[in-house]
């Protein structure tokens, strides 16, 4: 059943909740969605799970631009309700129409909501008792139309329909979709759905509840707005379904098929054994195959698009339309402009996966708004997007670190520092700028050398040492880090150091070993800061690292509150110019505010990020 | 070629189509410059210091309407009540209750404890800015227009949020506009309607603690863009916020009950009515 559907102003003020359903929420589902999701510029998701004691939500919404309303529905994930976005696109709807901004309660919505519920289950059930009598034609224009929703919602259902054992794994699935990794999802998506055609009929009527939706939301959602809410999921995301799909729906789940259906690159092959040995290793592969795929069919959707339009409108009719602004803003307008600041975006070294949603989240919260006059396209996409890049370079957490400092002198003991990263970043020598840094602060710091594996790394840090002046735990090499570490949160509580740095060996991503260790020693410190040091050079791949960081720290991890990264030093800020990109792709997929800025050679070369600074390069 | 003699001609005739309006703009031009010299010096003088006068006093009219601005901008953690404060204030209820803010509140109007009474009375502009973090900075866009901020704190949950609510008053004092312009501060306890609610003198005394420890910490920031304009307090005192330029007060409020008469009669002292 709904737990609950609310009606309420991007201010906060509720205008109608659903008296009948009247079901007290537990925890508070919708302001976690709000501050977790919707105001971290994930809007562009298709749905957020929310777990609380004793609770399971999911949560689905969406926007009202011009009035600047938002819907939520929350229902209990257990239950796959098929009619959510339905019911949802028709509240909107309706309510639009009798919305007043000066009136606040609307009490006589009651009874439109009910017969709209009503309706909407109906028209639910009907799908499902006709699909399940006639047999679903499986011809592939239908399987293109697919939308993401609608498409999510199905594999739901399919696991639904599988027995309880596939429980653990849907969670794993939960889990991930709040951290935005869709495509590592939709991998795993698939293995069970594959077995499930295989197992029987049961699964297949499952599959046919995905089409069902799909149909459902086409009809409803009909006449003239119909191919601008098609492709509301964003233009590539359907294309991606559909290469999944003729994987999974024609054929049967061995591999030498499901090489068959990825003829386009060599690489296929390649990608799909990895997949099948581990799910973990080829994500950044696929990733970019898919995307760089699917860019281009949508680089052709965008001339297609485009095109007909220009012949369209002339010069005169577009000057008119700027100086009396248009009537409402529809995804097809934003589309150019939005493309053009994506390209911008990744010349700018952001990288293209970020790119890609930011501009999906700022298309969300501008489609349907009215554009005001004198203002073109392309400039109010561009005073969205910084918004947006304010909003997200702006740290979460506060990130003073020498008042946190002085909080743990207080309670006598140290404030321990764990830097990570891969090799050759500059953890050690940003540790000794950090390590001066503190020191003029009059803060004592003691540096712990745990890089026990790289040759010459103990020596380095001794070099510092000496050089600053402050006191070094060494225990020489082949020891393991994690007691090295210990011992040296020992001895500085034993001597009255404020400060512990920890410096850790250089590791890939992907090493597991490695990451098993830095695991090992977080989970054993339980450090006060875990800072995720990371180059500014890089491109593409700083959302491999820290993405991959965070889920192994997650998945390693023994206890079940597991650390992540903490906050991110960003090295080599001197050397690129203005391809300032990979903060942004760096802050966004981690969360994690950018702490320190290395930026140059010497021990003062630390900075603080210039939020300002850094939009204003990136929108150059 | 054709094309081009044509079009020689053409312009041809437009000149000599001009020229009796050229003649005739000479002309004018000429009376004028006369009618100029005819008039005493004096006279002329005069007219531009009217001229003058006019614009200044225009301008001064605006600049000092804007000085007394009657914005009164809501502000503190995200789940402290601003935004029912919001509601309380301008409609006397909470309605259906309220969820986190994405976007800022806007609206004028004479508050709701007023609007019985008789007479003209000067509406409020009150802004409720959004607690986020991510949403903080749009306190800025408000902040310079500002006769007055209510700085909102959650006094049942305060121990929690104590050190976030101070470093978001401490960098709210420390702001350039609040300082420069001595913007007075209203430190609105909320939610003291609950029995376990903390009571303001406690309040006061945490927040006084937290950003003495704050000014030792911030002033050692080292060239960051984010550091303060100003220093707060007197240097080798405990700090107090008596010692602020601006007038920091505290009052105690509730939104959900509706008991804002604290709240409101700071707004009053501020936008007079």
């Amino acid at each position: 059943m709904l737990e609950q559907l609310l009606i309420f102003t991007r201010g906060g003020l509720i205008l109608w909740t659903c008296k009948e359903l009247g079901n007290a929420l537990k925890g508070s589902p919708i302001d976690t969605l709000i501050r977790s999701c919707l105001l971290e510029e994930h809007s562009g998701a298709a749905s957020y799970n929310y777990d609380a004691a004793g609770a399971s939500y999911t949560l689905k919404w969406t926007f009202h631009n011009e009035l600047g309303l938002v819907f939520v529905a929350v229902y209990q994930r257990i239950l796959h309700l098929l009619y959510v976005d339905d019911l949802l696109a028709m509240v909107k709807r309706e309510f639009s129409e009798i919305y007043d901004p000066k009136r606040t309660v609307y009490n006589d919505f009651d009874e439109t909501f009910r017969q709209l519920r009503r309706e909407a289950e109906a028209r639910a059930d009907e799908f499902k008792k006709s699909k399940q009598m006639v047999k679903p034609v499986n011809n592939s224009k239908k399987q293109g139309q697919v939308q993401k929703a609608g498409f999510d919602k199905g594999n739901k259902k399919s696991e639904g329909g599988l027995a309880a054992d596939e429980d653990d794994g849907d969670k794993v699935k939960g889990r991930k979709f709040e951290n935005g990794y869709s495509n590592g999802n939709r991998i795993e998506i698939e293995e069970p759905r594959m077995t499930g055609v295989v197992n029987g009929k049961e699964n297949t009527s499952s599959n046919i509840s995905a089409f069902d939706v799909s149909k459902l939301q086409k009809r409803t959602k009909g006449g003239k707005k119909t191919d601008t809410d098609v492709n509301k999921g964003s233009k590539a995301d359907p294309k991606k379904k559909v290469e999944k799909k003729k994987r999974v729906w024609d054929d049967a789940p061995t591999e030498t098929k499901l090489d068959y259906t990825d003829p386009v690159d060599g690489n296929g092959n390649e990608n799909i054994e990895v997949v099948a040995a581990d799910q973990g290793e080829s994500k950044m592969d696929i990733d970019e195959i898919i995307s760089s795929d699917s860019e281009d069919e949508e680089d052709n959707n965008v001339v297609n698009d485009s095109q007909p339009e220009a012949k369209k409108k002339g010069w005169f009719s577009s000057m008119f339309q700027s100086i009396a602004g248009k009537a409402s803003l529809e995804k097809a307008d934003l589309e150019p402009a939005l493309k053009a600041l994506k390209d911008r975006l990744m010349t700018k070294n952001v990288a293209e996966e970020i790119a890609e949603k930011l501009c999906e989240s700022v298309a969300a919260s501008l489609e349907g708004k009215k554009l005001a006059s004198f203002t073109r396209i392309s400039s109010t996409v561009q005073a969205a997007m910084e918004e947006a890049l304010v909003r997200i370079l702006t740290p979460r957490r506060s990130i003073d670190i020498l008042r946190d400092v002085h909080a743990a002198k207080e309670q006598r003991k140290p404030y321990v520092v764990v830097f990570v990263g891969v090799n050759g970043v500059g953890k050690s020598t940003n540790l000794a700028k950090v390590a001066y840094w503190l020191l003029q602060h009059n803060v004592s710091v003691m540096m712990a050398a745990c890089d026990t594996f790289r040759s010459g790394a103990v020596e380095q840090l001794r070099t510092h040492a000496r050089r600053l002046q402050i006191p070094i735990f060494e225990k020489g090499y082949e020891k393991d880090p994690a007691i090295v570490a210990k011992e040296a949160i020992q001895e500085a509580t034993r001597n009255g150091s404020d400060v512990v740095l920890v410096d850790t060996a250089g590791r890939m991503q992907d090493n597991e070993p490695l990451m098993r260790a830095l695991s090992k020693l977080i989970y054993l410190n339980n450090p006060d800061l875990v800072l995720f040091v990371g180059e500014a050079l890089v491109g593409n791949d700083a959302v491999d690292q820290l993405s991959k960081f965070n889920q192994k720290l997650v998945d390693l991890s023994s206890s079940p509150t597991p650390r992540l990264i903490d906050g991110i030093l960003l090295t080599k800020f001197d050397t690129i110019d203005d391809k300032v990109g990979a903060a942004l792709s760096m802050v966004y997929i981690s969360g994690a505010p950018v702490m320190f800025v290395g930026c140059g050679q010497s021990y003062t070369d630390l900075k603080k990020l210039n939020v300002k600074s850094i939009v204003k390069t990136l929108l150059k | 070629m054709e094309v081009m003699e044509q079009w020689k001609d053409h312009l041809e005739q437009l000149k000599i189509q001009l020229e009796p309006w050229k003649n005739q703009l000479e002309q004018w031009l000429h009376q004028a410059i006369e009618y100029l010299n005819q008039i005493p010096p004096i006279q002329l003088y005069a007219a531009v210091a009217v001229l003058v006068l006019t614009t200044l006093l225009l301008l001064s009219i605006r600049l000092f309407k804007r000085t007394k601005s009657n914005t009164i901008v809501l502000t503190g953690l995200s789940g402290s009540g601003k935004t029912v404060l919001f509601y309380q204030l301008r409609d006397g209820s909470s309605h259906h209750g309220t969820v986190t803010s994405m976007e800022p509140n806007e609206g004028t109007f004479v508050l709701n404890s007023e609007s019985n009474k008789k007479g003209k009375i000067k509406p409020v502009h009150l802004v409720d800015v959004p607690g986020h973090s991510r949403l903080q900075p749009k306190l800025d866009e408000f902040l310079p227009q500002a006769a007055g901020i209510v700085f909102v704190v959650d006094a049942l949950e305060f121990l929690p949020n104590c050190r976030l609510a101070s470093e978001y008053l401490y960098d709210l004092l420390t702001k350039a506009t609040v300082v420069k312009k001595k913007i007075p501060v209203l430190i609105c306890c909320n939610k003291t309607d609950k029995v376990t609610a903390h009571t303001k003198e406690f309040i006061r005394k945490q927040m006084e603690k937290e950003i003495e420890k704050l000014r030792a910490s911030r002033s050692a920031v080292s060239d960051a863009d984010i550091s303060n304009d100003f220093t707060l307090g007197v240097p080798g005192e405990a700090f107090a916020f008596t010692q602020c330029r601006n007038k920091v007060t505290i009052a105690e409020a509730s939104g959900l009950t509706g008991e804002v008469a604290q709240v409101e009669q700071f707004i009053r002292e501020h936008v007079k009515p």
